[in-house]
């Protein structure tokens, strides 16, 4: 199993091996898969199901107890039922929009670093003047132009997202152009989007893996901002940030309101970024986090 | 002089970025499928009270035109005029300026005073249980949504224990301002009041943006450090004898804290990013909060308006961070 | 130990790896005596960089393990004393460095004359006791500063360094290799010390300059009588600069003698072999047949026995005993080649 010239599945097989030894990978996996079941099993988990769209005025701002686990809020509605059901949300947001910015990214990326003209600096300099901003700024721009709703932060998230996948790709391709291998594979005929495909993706899919990892911790926080800010799904949509929001004026007396979504998110994000390093140390030996053996 | 020369091309870099953003809030603003002459005429207007309001605006006219005329008024230094304050809103961003950045440098300050050291004992101490409850520390420190931790500092330090006020920048009107940074103008009129009304405003926000930014310095120095220390000058520099603390604070530091310097610019977007809603929350007067309040009245002028100088700030910071390279790093003017 | 500067008696240490222990020393002795120039030769691997760490006492921390064995320097025990009291008393002081690499041994990022000064800070011969500073806050007394950044000067100018007090402005990576080499031999010999250790000072240069950089060091240490200990795999280097010659083999010492006799009267098989290895006129350049033994995997017994062909089977069983042959030439051999 450890020569060098392995399939892709035994590689795979590898690599699970060396994760399930990394125990911090290992709490972040779990962080992750937590939130997975959450999100599917939300309406048999939930205590009160329907909390999600019902009102219970008499009820409002009840704390933590025996009925309600975590509270309940502002509508009467419980907390972690509606907190279950934001996960989904969550989910939904972090998948689409780092899936959407990897899909567009990564093939311009690929094309650019390949070919080298003008068009391909032209997409360059773009990317850079994307990247010139923090993504938090333009995507505020953005779902703010559109109106709140979950769609919208969706594509304001992946708008600004692309460029740093295309950047990414497109270093790695220009590297990776001019290796022996790729060199030969052109010599010998290979025509561009075979070569792109079978000899650089696979050879640049690990630096991929790795920041999708770390991507989705980073969009979760950036898609819950915006919803702390208002711009994403109008309520009674049960989003975390949101929820954290409209804490505010219910403080000091409602001091369990924003505990429990706060403490969600900060998991699902460590979670992510647990794994991404953990993979980053097994994949990318390049950008070792550094610290195990001699 | 090569310092001289990149400080400039990275001085005529700044235009075509600028530019280009410029392009990018005018594409948000008039491309997108949405009708912004309808967001800003409300809800209940009729068909002939928006038809009137897009001639009012020029939104009838070619894209190409209306660019033109977007980048007239932005050379001009005309955004438009705010919902919010009814001021022009680049003199509006210009008078909060000065709150964000001392915002900003107070965060960097603290994070670097915590995020440095951590990171170097990390290092000395590799795999040790100190280098393991740092790692959790830091990889927490970035996952904290700073809005959350933002208010619960205010329920802790201001609601219960009462040591910080709420929020806010000062109480009364504070120092006569000179530079806009009430800290350092407070403290060149040795007005002690003032000083100590504006580091207990200043305490909570900056300890909220500074979390995350100390986790990224703390990770960057310690990778930095591990580096170094296993290279030949410090093999030759303890072999040589010299002091433990000599070698490590300033032969090892120094070398380490080039990669750091390197990543401010990331750092800074980080607190730029955090800014915009720890501000929010505690009412600071700075940009931020302006982009915020602006989002809620759907000022959409307003928020490109500090898209733009969100852009350009970052730009000046990197150019900043880039000369700061050169004086940290010898090898870099080659 | 009557006369004798440095002696390393059977030292015995390994790297723990992931593979189990590499025993990178095993036994090995070395003896230096005042003011003399000993050459450790051996091919690369043999050990003579860990065993010059090891004596500078830079071996690396939590993967090195001593099993035994004794680094003695004018009395003093170098492998058991606290470690921070020798770096103190000791280390840039007693016994200096000139490592293998003048590229990457300064460090990049301040210039010649600050590193210069603070190692003359700390070990100047002119320092004594300056009370007890935080490390960071030790004041640097003007008299002293100014008497050290004279003596540095001159140093500059016996290493044949053009323009002194110009190189200290400059940062290292603005001066060439051989320059650079220079100034490590000037920081070496600054603090006066009696042991210089340099540890192949000459790989990295180009050919043209490593003679002046060994003719630099011989001629200091014979002005100032400093004993210097040099690594190298180059018999050549060693001919040209050395007192007497240690030769290691697979992490053990074979054979030591004055440098007369060991060039006209080598008796161990693997040193034959290596004189014969060296290029010669009119003779073909003969290779020593079979590899180096893998510090994982050491063999009993005489290390060089599966190369050798005088091999018995007692060379297979025990590591040979220490023999004199004569004045200081001593041997670790059952079948030496003697002269007839």
């Amino acid at each position: 199993m450890s020569a060098p010239n392995h399939g892709f599945l035994a590689g795979a097989a590898d690599i699970a091996r060396r994760l399930l030894r990394d125990r911090a990978a290992m709490v972040g996996f779990t962080l992750i898969l937590l939130l997975v079941l959450a999100a599917i099993f939300a309406p048999w988990l939930a205590t009160h199901p329907n909390d999600v769209y019902e009102i219970h005025t008499a009820r409002r701002l009840t704390p933590p107890g025996a009925e309600h686990w975590m509270g309940t809020d502002r509508m009467g509605a419980d907390i972690y039922s509606r907190l279950l059901f934001g996960a989904r949300i969550t989910i939904l947001i972090a998948v689409i929009a780092v899936g959407t910015a990897v899909l567009v990214g990564v093939p311009i990326g690929l094309v650019a670093g390949y070919y080298r003209n003008w068009f391909s600096d032209l997409l360059m300099r773009l990317s850079d003047i994307f990247l010139a901003v923090p993504q938090i700024v333009l995507a505020i721009a953005i779902a703010q132009t559109l109106g709140p709703s979950i769609e919208n932060v969706i594509l304001a998230l992946s708008a600004t997202y692309w460029p740093f996948w295309a950047r990414l790709v497109y270093a790695e391709t220009r590297s990776i152009k001019n290796e022996t291998f790729v060199e030969a594979a052109i010599a010998l005929g290979a025509s561009a989007p075979r070569v792109m495909i079978l000899h650089i993706l696979p050879n640049i899919a690990s630096a991929i893996i790795v920041r999708t990892s770390i991507g989705m911790g980073a969009t979760i926080l950036t898609a819950a901002a915006l919803g702390f800010l208002g711009l994403g799904a109008p309520p009674p949509t049960p989003e975390w940030g949101r929820t954290i929001a409209e804490s505010r004026e219910y403080l000091p007396e409602a001091w369990w309101y924003a505990l429990a979504p706060g403490i969600a998110i900060f998991l699902v994000v460590m979670g992510f970024n647990l794994l991404g390093d953990g993979l980053r140390d097994i994949l990318d030996p390049r950008i070792r986090r550094g610290g195990r053996g001699p | 002089m090569k310092r001289l020369e990149l400080i400039l091309s990275r001085l005529l870099w700044l235009v075509p970025t600028l530019i280009g953003l410029g392009v990018i809030t005018f594409a948000i603003s008039h491309v997108i499928p949405t009708d912004p002459v309808a967001i800003l005429a409300g809800e209940n207007a009729t068909a002939e009270q928006i038809a009137a309001l897009r001639t009012q605006l020029g939104f009838d006219r070619p894209l190409p035109v209306q660019l033109l005329a977007y980048f007239q008024d932005l050379l001009r230094g005309d955004m438009g005029v705010s919902l919010f304050s009814q001021q022009p809103i680049a003199e509006e961003l210009a008078t909060r300026l000065p709150a964000t950045l001392e915002l900003t440098f107070a965060a960097v300050l603290l994070a670097s005073v915590l995020g440095i050291p951590l990171g170097v004992v990390s290092a000395l101490r590799r795999n040790s249980a100190i280098d393991h409850a740092l790692r959790i520390v830091t990889v927490s420190g970035l996952a904290i949504p700073s809005f959350w931790l933002a208010i619960q500092l205010q329920y802790l330090f201001a609601m219960q224990i009462g040591v910080a006020p709420l929020n806010g920048r000062i109480d009364g009107f504070g120092p006569e301002p000179v530079t806009g940074l009430m800290l350092l103008d407070s403290l060149l009129q040795w007005d002690w009041e003032s000083f100590w009304g504006a580091l207990r405003h200043i305490a909570l926000p900056a300890i909220t943006l500074a979390l995350p930014a100390a986790a990224t310095i703390a990770r960057f120095t310690r990778a930095g450090v591990l580096e170094v220390v296993t290279s030949n000058y410090v093999l030759y520099e303890r072999a040589m004898g010299l002091p433990g603390a000599l070698v490590t604070w300033k032969y090892v530091l120094r070398n380490a804290l080039i990669s750091t310097v390197t990543q401010i610019g990331l750092i800074f977007g980080v607190l730029l990013s955090g800014a915009v809603v720890v501000e929010a929350v505690f009412d600071w007067p700075g940009l931020g909060a302006f982009a915020v309040i602006s989002i809620i009245q759907s000022d959409h002028r307003a928020v490109m308006g500090f898209t733009l100088w969100a852009g350009a700030i970052f730009v000046i910071v990197n150019l900043i961070v880039d000369v700061l390279h050169t004086l940290i790093d010898p090898r870099s003017t080659r | 130990m009557s006369g004798l500067l440095l002696e390393v008696d059977r030292l015995t240490l390994g790297f723990r790896t992931e593979r189990g222990l590499a025993r990178i020393l095993d036994g090995a002795s070395l003896r230096i005596a005042p003011g003399e120039v000993m050459g450790l030769v051996g091919e690369s691997g043999c050990g003579k960089t860990t065993l010059a760490r090891a004596i500078l006492g830079v071996l690396p921390a939590g993967g090195a393990q001593v099993d035994g064995g004794r680094i003695s320097f004018r009395g003093r025990d170098l492998l058991r004393e606290d470690p921070a009291t020798l770096a103190r008393d000791l280390r840039g002081r007693a016994i200096t460095f000139i490592p293998q690499d003048p590229f990457s041994s300064f460090n990049p990022v301040f210039t010649i004359g600050e590193q210069l000064m603070d190692l003359m800070k700390w070990k100047s011969p002119r320092r004594q006791g300056e009370g007890r500073w935080p490390t960071l806050l030790q004041p640097y007394p003007r008299a002293r500063r100014k008497a050290d950044r004279e003596a540095v000067l001159e140093m500059l100018a016996a290493v044949q360094l053009p323009n002194p007090a110009a190189i200290l402005q400059k940062y290292p990576h603005e001066v060439s290799g051989g320059q650079r080499q220079r100034l490590m031999i000037a920081m070496a010999l600054l603090p006066e010390p009696d042991l210089v250790i340099a540890d192949e000072p000459t790989t990295a240069l180009d050919v043209t300059i490593q003679a002046q950089i060994l003719g630099v060091i011989r001629r200091l240490a014979t002005e100032r009588r400093v004993a210097v200990l040099l690594t190298t795999h180059d018999l050549g280097s060693a001919w040209e600069i050395c007192d007497a010659v240690t030769v290691m083999y697979a992490g053990q010492d074979v054979e030591s003698a004055p440098i007369d006799r060991f060039f006209a009267a080598p008796a161990h098989p693997y040193t034959t072999r290596l004189l014969e290895s060296l290029p010669r006129e009119g003779a073909d350049v003969a290779g020593i047949p079979g590899e180096v033994p893998s510090p994982l995997a050491q063999p009993p017994g005489c290390r060089f026995y599966p190369r050798c062909d005088r091999a018995t089977e007692a060379c297979r069983a025990t590591r040979p005993e220490e023999t004199l042959l004569a004045e200081g030439h001593r041997l670790r051999c059952y079948h030496p080649r003697l002269p007839a």
